[in-house]
């Protein structure tokens, strides 16, 4: 009887906000950092090991998947920076306001993208 | 565990449609959950059209409609109707609240009806809370104080009283602790907002003399540390409380301790 008792509808029925959306992104990102800066060692330490190995990361971080690949770690680096602030400030016990978190939700996310787009200017040497 | 799908027995069927007999212009589609426990079929959606000219502004009112006028064989629980008991805590639109202070008016569209999430069904809309209650039974919500309550009064300072503002009215309606997917991972060991908010209740009330256990007690990587702010719980409160605020103050004096 017990194991017969259904389970009711979770978060395929839940409606998501803002914190919400920001929460789960946090550790998608933060997942994926961690592969990213694993990432970025094994190129660092291929650059030691000669002219060679530079020339055939170079080639293909400069396809177009390559550079797909560098805008997304850079959005993704961003966002975990803002977010994991935004989490810093929660923890000393400010910004529990509904409204607030959303404002501050709001601004990770567009932060995130605003800072995307600096870094590649910087990258770009526009800036 | 984290399981995102919904196990076999609980997949979603397509329900009955009841039609409208009133002959009203208009009409709203109401889509309920629905599960019998005499029998052995899976959960499906019923949709029902219900008049909205002879309706008052609630969903609990739609729903009392649909039981009295068009299926007598749904199940909800309800009692006051007025935000006071928390019986009616239920899952309207993809957000948890009370039945009986959400107005339909609010939700466009057809209004979806689920029980609270991540629950065991008991019968269509009323979910399993016991596991709750254990938790809550396991924080001893009540007041301790070995030296003087046997004889003397304890008094209280308006200010210390103050504290409690925020933490006291919880009515315990289960919305935030089922609105939170941590909860929903971990609701064996994570205690939830709930319980939290009532623990952090009594960890504040200046007359309790159990201060230091109750922190202790508190203080574990599941009990506590699952909250991760994603602030769920607060945007569900029908009472405009702030549990996560309440658990972001306990963590801060488990630090000061």
């Amino acid at each position: 009887m017990e194991n017969k008792k259904p389970l009711s509808p979770h978060i395929q029925i839940y409606r998501w906000h803002i914190s919400s959306l920001v929460s789960i992104t946090h550790r998608i990102t933060g997942i994926i950092n961690i592969i990213g800066i694993t990432f970025v060692c094994i190129w660092v330490s291929l650059l030691l090991l000669g002219e060679n190995n530079y020339g055939i990361i170079n080639f293909y971080l400069n396809s177009f998947f390559g550079k797909f690949l560098i805008i997304g770690l850079t959005w993704s680096f961003s966002f975990q920076i803002l977010s994991e602030s935004r989490h810093l400030i929660m923890d000393l016990g400010f910004g529990f306001d509904p409204k607030t978190t959303n404002i501050t939700g709001l601004f990770v996310i567009i932060g995130s993208i605003i800072f995307t787009i600096i870094f590649y200017l910087i990258g770009k040497n526009f800036i | 565990m984290v399981q995102i799908n919904l196990p076999e027995n609980s997949k979603l069927k397509k329900g009955n449609y009841f039609k409208d007999k009133t002959g009203s212009k208009n009409l709203r589609k109401v889509n309920i959950y629905r599960w019998d426990p005499s029998t052995g079929d899976s959960p499906r959606i019923d949709t029902y059209e219900v008049d909205m000219d002879n309706c008052p502004s609630k969903v609990l009112d739609i729903l009392n409609k649909i039981k009295n006028e068009i299926d007598p064989t749904i199940a909800y629980r309800r009692s006051c109707a007025h935000g006071v008991c928390g019986s009616c805590a239920m899952n309207m639109d993809g957000k948890n609240g009370l039945a009986c202070t959400t107005s339909h008016s609010e939700i466009s569209g057809d209004i979806d009806i689920f029980p609270l999430p991540h629950l065991k069904v008991k019968k269509d809309l009323i979910g399993d809370l016991d596991g709750l209650y254990k938790q809550y039974q396991s924080i001893e919500p009540w007041l301790k104080s070995n030296s003087k309550s046997e004889s003397t009064e304890i008094i209280q300072s308006k200010k210390d009283r103050e504290k409690l503002d925020g933490a006291y009215e919880c009515i315990m309606c289960a919305c935030c602790s089922t609105s939170c997917p941590s909860y929903w991972w971990n609701g064996d060991k994570y205690l939830g907002p709930a319980v939290l908010l009532q623990a952090y209740r009594w960890i504040i009330d200046s007359r309790d003399e159990d201060r230091k256990e109750r922190l202790k007690k508190v203080a574990d990587e599941l009990k506590l540390y699952r909250c991760h702010t994603i602030m769920n719980c607060t945007s569900a409160c029908p009472k405009g409380l702030n549990p996560a605020k309440a658990i972001a103050e306990i963590k801060k004096m488990l630090v000061k301790a």
